[in-house]
């Protein structure tokens, strides 16, 4: 202590010295903006270059307490998963946005009944008119379309299945725009049929056939199935085999879609056709 | 001996309005800058404690800094310049030392003399003032340029002050 102290006595106007400049510095820094920024950008490309070799080394030797809060998160995280829950209220409410108007609203459900081996199938969900499911709306799943809502119920909606004799959709090639009804074969549940092109239209195998969006359920654009073959029918007409994209063996989650101008097009559609 | 004190606060506060009000305006061809109030610690006395040094070039800076919105500086640049004023009147000295009762002052020990000690000092207070100012390597030798050219100022002004103030 003694000896440090000296030997600040003897140095005293270096120490001063060094002390006072110091000071200098940091009110440089401190209070001009250029030589701040300067200053910051210097220690951090210094302090940058140290660091990462730093960071590199503490990662790896923390690996094992990493992986202990990865798993606790994934285990809170399936916890909030929406297939731990069960809803028992229609909680999608339509967004009140100014410069879009929304157009389709999207009610996920859960299929509870299913069948494919009939003529005329039919699809049960865990959803009905408390959900905000009405008759006419449109079921997707995420692969591409199911089928229209017929009846509902409180809690439950009846849906007619594609693979219905009944169901009918209007189809397009999506290269080139041509549509035309599209329905089920009648047997398995893979393949459909559109029907109405017309010969001069160019078809190939794979083309990628859509919903057209004109009958106002389905939105437009949304995956069909894919053209598998085709043949002319009565020399004007082709009629193309579309493989189904969705896969209405493990059907389970759906999305129903409800167009929320609907009632406005019919309505024109209605007071044209007078 | 005249009171050495008061006759130094006087001098402070006349050479540091000098600066503020005439020569931080003075820009000759926006490159040179003159700043005569370092002529406030070329002239303390021999006899000045170290410490003292220091401090009141850490004060002059200081003051200049707060006037001229340029914090730290000056400050950064006098005080490098106190520290080193030892060691230049140690090189400059004459033969037998400073005689007590002496100041350094061109009526004392001549032009020569004044102008290679002022010199030094003046240089080396530009250089680490303009370096500080660009805060970068880069126009090293244009920087370098302007502190030349300011130091020539300034030796002059003060040099001929020393005509015109002449007390013995």
């Amino acid at each position: 202590m003694r000896n440090l102290l000296r030997f600040i006595v003897r140095h005293n106007f270096i120490i001063i010295f060094i002390f006072l400049e110091i000071l200098a510095f940091i009110l440089l820094i401190q209070s001009n903006k250029f030589h701040r920024a300067k200053y910051v950008n210097f220690t951090y490309s210094i302090a940058g270059g140290f660091s990462k070799a730093f960071v590199n080394i503490k990662e790896y030797v923390s690996l094992r307490e990493e992986n202990r809060k990865l798993i606790e998160e994934n285990n809170k995280l399936y916890n909030l998963l929406k297939s731990s829950y069960r809803t028992t209220t229609f909680n999608a409410v339509p967004a009140n946005d100014t410069t879009y108007k929304r157009i389709y609203l999207y009610i996920d459900a859960k299929v509870i009944n299913n069948s494919t081996n009939k003529q005329y199938n039919y699809i049960t969900l865990n959803k009905g008119r408390n959900h905000g499911i009405e008759p006419d709306m449109a079921v997707v799943s995420d692969k591409g379309i199911v089928g229209i809502v017929k009846d509902v119920t409180n809690n439950y909606a009846s849906i007619l299945s594609l693979l219905n004799r009944k169901f009918k959709v209007n189809g397009k090639i999506k290269r080139n725009d041509y549509f035309g009804p599209l329905s089920w074969i009648g047997k398995g549940h893979t393949k459909a049929i559109l029907t109405d092109i017309p010969h001069h239209v160019e078809i190939l195998v794979g083309d990628t056939i859509v919903t057209s969006g004109y009958s106002a359920i389905f939105p437009e654009g949304y995956m069909i199935g894919i053209a598998s073959s085709f043949k002319l029918k009565g020399g004007n007409y082709y009629e193309i085999k579309v493989d189904l994209a969705t896969d209405f063996k493990n059907l389970s989650n759906v999305q129903v879609v409800k167009n929320l101008f609907r009632e406005e097009q019919i309505e024109l559609e209605k007071s044209a056709e007078k | 001996m005249i009171k050495v004190l008061p006759r130094n606060i006087a001098r402070f506060i006349i050479l540091i309005t000098a600066q503020i009000i005439i020569f931080n305006n003075i820009e000759f061809s926006g490159y040179i800058n003159p700043y005569i109030y370092v002529l406030f610690l070329l002239l303390l006395p021999f006899e000045t404690p170290k410490w003292t040094l220091l401090i009141s070039a850490f004060l002059l800076g200081l003051s200049v800094d707060l006037f001229s919105e340029t914090l730290g500086m000056h400050t950064a640049a006098t005080v490098f310049m106190a520290f080193l004023r030892p060691y230049v009147l140690e090189i400059f000295s004459p033969r037998d030392g400073y005689e007590s009762g002496t100041f350094p002052r061109v009526a004392y020990y001549g032009v020569s003399w004044f102008t290679k000690y002022a010199f030094v000092l003046i240089l080396a207070h530009h250089l680490l003032l303009f370096y500080i100012e660009i805060f970068r390597i880069g126009g090293f030798f244009s920087t370098f340029l302007r502190v030349l050219l300011s130091v020539i100022f300034t030796l002059g002004f003060i040099v001929i002050s020393q005509f015109f103030i002449y007390r013995r």
